[in-house]
């Protein structure tokens, strides 16, 4: 590695995670090259709008201040950061280049470094009906929200678990929507048990309780312990159930209420977006939380390739945390290019590691309180599709399992899951769970990710 | 050509916008949104039929699940959610290859 562009860090995303070891690459007098699917940094929690607008009446007070945060991020160092935006990564190249797509064609990205915040998807939990138009991920709906200025329905209810549904109920009411319901799968007295958990981050904590008291001043209900059963509709979705759920999550069929909504934002948790590292041979190792992330030393430094992976890619804990790490890794680097010297990298580091230490604690309370229970995987029938691509039902699975697989690779062959456009993304994540209820746990392995990871338009291969 | 209404932004239309053509029909859009948030803000909630029949809505809205895949300037299986609209551009729902060329599933 001897040529400038060999010396090169390349970080794959740019959001909170990416931006933020550019920045910190930046202060050590290194370069960086910034390569986003997006036609802005920010990743997807702090994109911000994609077209121009004056004011933002739906968005709260944090998450400007964070969007305009990363911004000053990047702007303080936009001479050292090099952004290539709406450029997609579609795999390794040979030892120390990936490939590129954008819309001028195919190109090569050498680098010396690499760093990968890829971030997170959601996990898709099938239920019936959740192929109707009008059903959509709770990100899939804040995206619509925040980046396209634009309401997804007009009779919206939530359904799923965590602290985003507060936080998008508010956002949608605010946007003009009618908010019919919020239905948290946790019951409140699991929350009230990670009390002290969450007071490590007390302004959180307190602008979660400003979120429900919101809620309730604008009437509209919010119900810990009940979760989707069903949704219908003709052409799109009319209309969902929803009931309570036991202590598994199972629904209490006969306590089901009918909705009528015109679209529901879902969200039962997220999956570590981790094809680009597995694509590069990094080791990964399951996690109920994440689903498989890379094995990573402190720095978030892998062994057998001595990548970066920072940020929700090698493990869910969000977007503060993802800033850290990205400073973590950056770090590091910044002492093996002989930029800092040891006591520098120690002194800096565990400033950011006690920041991150108080941000994994009021994280690990939320984490106990969503963890998902096997009730969900209750939600589809024999006859609900749960690989949409290619239209595989639960019933095959179930066929697929009696005749002997025990393994995804298997059941992908058998039943054709994870064989369509989304590459098993939308819904690998469900067939993991499915065998390890079946008690298939060991070996069974992950829907391998293939090249390219997007793909690419004939018209670039003329 | 019928023009379809947007009824669907949270905030106004900036004044220098252009039109893109959604089967057929003419819409306002402008720079920097996606061909997705046009299709949501004109009330369009179903916008593909994928290869197995099957139609479907806009799903994780970030270019993961392909359940917005529209023909954009003739070209088949773009992605709407990840696409951004450009003048002139012409988008059409519903379109799948193997319907229109009669190929048929085993
Ligand atoms: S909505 Fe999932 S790829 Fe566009």
């Amino acid at each position: 590695m001897t040529s400038q562009t060999h010396d090169k860090v390349v970080i794959v995303g740019g959001g909170p995670a990416g931006t933020a070891a550019a920045a910190e690459l930046a202060c050590h007098g290194l370069k960086s090259v910034i390569i986003d699917e997006a036609p802005k940094l920010g990743g997807v929690i702090y994109r911000g709008p994609l077209r121009k607008t004056d004011s933002l009446p739906h968005l709260d007070d944090n998450l400007k201040r964070a969007m305009t945060a990363l911004q000053t991020r990047y702007q303080a160092h936009r001479e050292s950061i090099e952004v290539k935006t709406q450029t997609r990564v579609l795999g390794p190249e040979g030892s120390n280049q990936l490939l590129l797509s954008d819309d001028s064609g195919l190109s090569r990205q050498p680098y010396g470094h690499l760093i990968l915040a890829t971030g997170c998807h959601e996990r898709s939990v099938p239920f019936p009906g959740w192929q109707l138009p009008g059903v959509m991920l709770l990100g899939g709906v804040q995206l619509q929200l925040k980046s396209g200025l634009v309401r997804p329905g007009q009779r919206m209810a939530l359904v799923g678990t965590g602290p985003l549904l507060p936080l998008v109920a508010c956002q949608l009411h605010k946007a003009g929507v009618d908010v019919v319901g919020v239905y948290e799968a946790s019951p409140f007295a699991k929350l009230a048990k990670e009390a002290v958990a969450l007071l490590n981050k007390p302004k959180l904590t307190l602008s979660g309780m400003s979120m429900m008291s919101y809620l309730k001043k604008h009437k509209i209900p919010f119900k810990y312990g009940w979760g989707i059963v069903s949704a219908q509709g003709e052409e799109q979705l009319s209309s969902i159930h929803v009931a309570p759920y036991d202590s598994q999550w199972r629904p209490q069929r006969d306590l089901a209420e009918q909705v009528a909504v015109d679209a529901i934002g879902v969200g039962y948790g997220f999956v570590a977006r981790t094809q680009l590292a597995m694509l590069l041979g990094l080791e990964h190792t399951y996690s109920k939380v994440s689903g498989y992330v890379p094995a990573l030393d402190e720095w978030h430094q892998s062994q057998n390739h001595s990548a970066f992976v920072v940020g929700d890619s090698n493990g869910l804990l969000g977007a503060d945390a993802a800033i850290c790490e990205g400073q973590l890794a950056a770090l590091r680097l910044a002492w093996q290019c002989g930029k800092i010297t040891e006591s520098e990298l120690f002194s800096r580091a565990t400033k950011v590691n006690n920041k991150l230490a108080r941000i994994k604690k009021f994280r690990f309370g939320f984490d106990r309180f969503s963890d998902r229970q096997p009730g969900l995987l209750s939600l589809a029938q024999p006859q609900t599709v749960v690989c949409r691509c290619e239209q595989v039902r639960k019933e095959q699975l179930d066929e697929a399992i009696a005749q002997g697989v025990k393994d995804i690779t298997s059941l992908k062959m058998r039943t054709r899951i994870g064989m369509g456009d989304c590459q098993g993304k939308t819904c690998s994540s469900y067939a993991l769970d499915y065998l390890h209820q079946a008690g298939l746990t060991e070996n069974i392995g992950v829907i391998k990710p293939r090249f390219p990871l997007d793909p690419i338009p004939f018209t670039l291969m003329e | 050509m019928k023009p379809l209404k947007r009824t669907r932004d949270i905030t106004p239309l900036p004044s220098r916008n252009f039109k893109i053509t959604v089967d057929d029909q003419s819409v306002e859009a402008c720079e920097g949104e996606t061909v997705l948030s046009v299709l949501l803000a004109a009330n369009y909630a179903k916008v593909m039929e994928n290869d197995r029949n099957v139609a479907s809505g806009a799903y994780c809205g970030m270019g993961v699940c392909h359940c917005c895949q529209v023909k954009i300037n003739a070209k088949h299986k773009q992605r709407a959610c990840q696409t951004l609209v450009k003048p002139h551009m012409s988008v059409e729902t519903l379109t799948n290859r193997f319907k229109e060329e009669g190929i048929k599933h085993d």
